[in-house]
Order: C-alpha cells, then structure tokens, then sequence
C-alpha cells in the first residue's frame, strides 16, 4: 500500500505555527514579489478567494473583509515541512519526498492502516503544528485521490484508506477529471469534452480506447492505477529530474546588466539546490520572455542550452555559464517581464565523468571545498551571508552594489524567521 | 516512549568521533575498548527535535522560577504538558511563559501563574479557546560574552 502525506494548505498553516490568534480566519499567501495569491486558508477560499488573483485585486474585490496577508517566507516553510519529512521518515518503511509539502510513504508490512495514518497525522500537528492530510491506498493515483477525501471531510480524521472494490469505486465516482493526479489540463479538456465527467466513467473506459486516444505512457498509466494496478514507477515520486529558478520581474527589464544579476542570482540557487540533494547537472538551459499580457510591446521569447564540459554544481561554473548564455539570448529594444535558469541531465555527485578536454581537477577540487564552506557560512549565519558580487543588485540610494536577492524581490508582508535566526526566535513575555 | 538519540543534519556535525585515529596509527589503544561518543546537547538534551523551538525571555515575569530576561528558553511541542510544568502560550496576540496550573480543573478553570508577585495569574475557562503552544525543557543563561 501507498500513502501520500500532504500539509493542509502548506504556507498558511506554516504562517499560523507561530501566529496561533490566524487559526479559524481568512489567511493568504503571496507568491514572490508580492504578485497574487499562491495559498489560502479554507475561511478565504470560502470568502471566494481564487488561487493566482494579483494582490492587488484583493482589497478592490473584498473591501470588507478583514484577511491577513503574508508575503511568501521560504526559509520558514521550507524548515518547518523539514521537520515534518524528518517525522515521517520515523514513522513510514519507506518515503519519497514529492514536493514542498507533499511526501509519498510504502506502508508494507504496516497492519493498520488507519489507526496509523490518524495517529501519524496527530503527531505532526502536536509537534510541529502543521496540519496534515494523509491518503492510502494500492497505489499512489489513488492515494491521491484519497488524501482528497480526508482533506475535505472532517469525519475521516485526516486519514482516509482506499481498500476494497466499493470504497475504490466510490472514491473514483466522487472524483472529477480535473482532480486526478497526472492528468494535465490539456487532457482534462479532451476528456471531459469526449463526455467523460467523473474519474470512474475514465477507469470503465476500455484499454483500447485509452491508447488509440493519448498514445501516452503515462496516460495509460493513470488509467491502470485508477483501475488498481500498481505502475507509476517509483522514481516518478522521488528527486527531481530538472530544477528551475525563474521570477517574473516587478515591472520590466530592458537593460541586460539589470537581467543579469537575476540570471545570476536563478543560477546560484540552482547550483545550491544541486548541492543540497548531492547531485551535478550536465546540462544549463536559460529563458527570457517579454510580457504576453502587453500586446502593445514586441514580443520576444527564446531559451537555449548548453552541455557543461564536466558535470557541476559549481556555483562559480554555473553562473559563468548562465551568463553566457543570456549574452546569446539577449535582444536589446525589448522589455523582459521573466527569465529563468534550468539545469537538467542531473546525476549523483559521484564519481563525476570526468571530460578529456576539461582536465583541470585541481580547480574543479578547489571549487568544491569553496562551495562546501560557502554553504556552511550561508546556512549558519543565513541565506546570501556571502554571494557573488554579480548577485548583488544596486543598492535603493544608488550607491553601488549592496542588495542581496532576498531584499531586492518586493516582500512587503513577510513574517519573521522563528526557526532558523537568532535573531527571530518568539519572544516570551 | 523510546529515546531519541540520532540527530539529523546540522545536529550531526557536532558529534565527534574518534575511531578511526588507533587504526592508522599502527598500534592498538589501550583506549580503543572504551571509546565512546563525546557528550552533545543537541543529542542528550532535545528529545524530540522536530518538535523543540526557541524562545527568548522577556520581562522578569517568572523572575522568582529563575528564569530573566534576555535567557533563552527551549521548548517542547512534543512533550504533553502537566501540572506544574513551565509552558508557553499565546495570549492576546504575544507569546507568553507561565507555570501551568491545573489544580483547580475540577472546578472549571486552569491558571498560567507568574513567578513574580508583581504579576496576576492568568485564568483560563473550560470554555475559552485555549491551547498550551509547548513545554519549556530547559533555559539557558549567558554569563560570559566572547
């Protein structure tokens, strides 16, 4: 059997850990820069609050409402769902991190299922505080499906189990297109317009049916896994096969020195997500986009990639590389609204193949043991202690280089950093 | 409740093994059969690492518990909290450390009581909306600045 854990709601029950008086009122997050909003309570989606609605629509559309808004706070809800995994791991035989806030479990030899994932579930709001929604099932579609259920009825006690026939069909004829797990919304469309509405009129179509129509592996797959099998291979729920970084701009961009230091500042985290899970990438790809939204302007999109000569997660090798890249992509006489930084073709962190022509592994050794202590200093004394100089953005006054990224993105609302700075732990009066 | 002594990620770092050094060197220690691992507080002292937070002190409000302001408070969401223990809580929108009292339960109302005859006890009704956020396990105290 398989279960999925997910964090109800994951960044306003984050926010609420340590603002208790939030619990039971509309609370809501927004994605970086202050743009819209990414989460919500259940009391501001009930509001009529919709997921991606510009922050700036929110007073106009509910002037009487009283929300709390927060800007979004990685550092806290990446350290706190830390502290949720690190339960799970305890508790479950097996686990595969899928998300920020959602963790796949094996639960074999676990008798029961139940009693295991309420109790589960109870821990981690005692300990950490974060509520959580866990589904079970044969599968990890279905299990989906069920940690639905558990998250929207208050009866199955955050945990609801998929076990037999009836229960199976019961759950799938509850389920709309839309809400299966690895349908994507371009398929949602086909399905439903073929006339398909729940998720067990999909699973009683014929195989036959499904493969003439998708010719899709992972199509079929799903429609396996809603029928019972067992086939979304394992390594679908765990580390992730690219990483990117990428912003929309508060306003736009024309000028590339402005452009750069974004690229360099995506490049960097993505070199340092490289590190964190032990992995290089082999290949780097960059974006840059104009604004679709103002059709009035010329409109440029273009991405282009390049293979590293040796595998890395240099932070040094990655921004050099990024930057050359955005040379090359760079139109001027165009405003830019987004860019972003890719790496793919990622692998363990050793042994790196190494590359004839790239011999030099006393500065690639070099690298590596500056990498390690600029992560040590950035993790104990916080993110960005030390950074390129070409992450630097100019400072508000003009005088010269001395913002770093996390201050430069607009984050009006942003809470405090209980957690993982000194400086921040709750005062108790 | 089993204890809890392996610590994850940066916990990890502080503890100092020493077992490979007798090996390398050739000759057997007279202290090999008696190694053991060094003592480490985030080890011995935080059962529950996922759920222990910190907090600091402010106010002289428990100032007779021995606990000043400015000292750092280690707290446990883990730990079910009892008569008598030092908990925090969240009271009108701030984050407060009191002795818990459940000695008069039976009569309808618990207390968070001060440790200062300068403060009033808190009451709390049955059927106030009341959670105790965690239970302070230890405080820690600077005397010497480097």
């Amino acid at each position: 059997m398989y279960g999925i854990v997910d964090c109800d709601n994951c960044y306003v029950s984050c926010e609420r850990v340590f603002r208790p008086d939030l619990v039971g009122k509309p609370v809501v997050v927004l994605s970086n820069n202050d743009g819209c909003v990414v989460a919500r309570s259940n009391e501001a989606k009930a509001l009529g609050i919709t997921a991606g609605i510009p922050y700036y629509q929110l007073a106009e559309k509910f002037p009487d409402q009283k929300i709390a808004v927060f800007s979004s706070n990685y550092e806290l809800y990446g350290e706190l769902t830390g502290r949720v995994v690190e339960i799970i791991k305890k508790e479950a035989p097996a686990y595969f991190r899928y998300s920020i806030d959602e963790c796949f479990v094996k639960l074999n030899g676990i008798a029961d299922l139940k009693p295991w994932g309420e109790n589960l579930s109870k821990t981690i709001k005692q300990s950490v505080g974060i509520p959580v929604s866990i589904g079970i099932a044969p599968n990890k579609t279905l299990a989906k499906i069920a940690s639905r259920f558990a998250k929207k009825y208050r009866g199955y006690r955050h945990c609801c189990v998929i076990d037999n026939e009836e229960k199976r069909r019961k759950a799938l004829s509850l389920t709309g297109i839309e809400d299966i797990w690895g349908i994507g919304r371009r398929y949602t469309s086909r399905i439903v317009s073929s006339g398909i509405k729940t998720a067990l009129d999909l699973a009683k179509m014929p195989e036959s049916w499904v493969r003439s129509t998708f010719n899709n592996i992972v199509m079929l797959r799903t429609w396996r896994e809603l029928n019972g099998d067992d086939c979304v291979p394992d390594e679908q729920m765990a580390a992730k096969k690219s990483i990117c970084t990428s912003r929309s701009f508060n306003g736009m961009i024309s000028d590339i020195s402005q452009l750069r230091t974004h690229i360099d500042n995506y490049a960097a985290r993505c070199a340092e997500k490289l590190r964190m899970q032990k992995t290089v990438a082999t290949i780097l790809g960059v974006f840059l986009n104009t604004n679709p939204f103002r059709e009035d302007l010329p409109q440029y999109y273009n991405f282009l990639e390049t293979r590293l000569i040796t595998p890395s997660n240099s932070t040094i090798t990655i921004v050099k590389t990024a930057n050359a890249l955005l040379e090359q992509l760079y139109r001027p006489g165009y405003r830019y609204k987004k860019a972003g930084v890719i790496v793919m073709g990622i692998a363990p962190d050793s042994p790196i193949q190494q590359d004839l022509f790239d011999t030099d592994a006393e500065m690639i050794a070099k690298m590596r043991r500056l990498d390690t202590v600029v992560d040590r200093i950035n993790k104990v004394n916080g993110t960005e202690t030390i950074v390129l100089c070409s992450q630097q953005y100019p400072s508000q006054n003009g005088t010269g280089k001395a913002e770093i990224f996390a201050n430069a993105i607009k984050h009006d609302f942003k809470s405090a950093n209980p957690t993982t700075r000194w400086s921040d732990i709750i005062r108790l009066k | 409740m089993a204890k809890i002594s392996i610590i994850e990620g940066e916990f990890e770092k502080s503890l100092s093994l020493q077992l490979t050094e007798s090996i390398r060197a050739g000759f057997p220690s007279p202290a090999e059969d008696y190694l053991h691992e060094s003592l480490d507080f985030n080890r011995d002292l935080i059962r529950n690492p996922q759920a222990t937070f910190y907090g600091r002190v402010e106010g002289n409000s428990m100032i007779e518990a021995g606990i000043n302001d400015g000292d750092i408070a280690v707290i446990d969401r883990a730990a079910e909290p009892q008569d008598g223990d030092i908990v925090v809580c969240y009271i009108n929108n701030e984050f407060t450390i009191k002795y818990l009292d459940l000695t008069h339960r039976a009569e309808g109302y618990i207390e968070l009581r001060p440790a200062n005859k300068d403060f009033k006890p808190i009451r709390i009704n049955a059927d106030d909306d009341f959670e105790v956020w965690g239970v302070v396990v230890w405080t820690i105290k600077n005397w010497k600045r480097y």
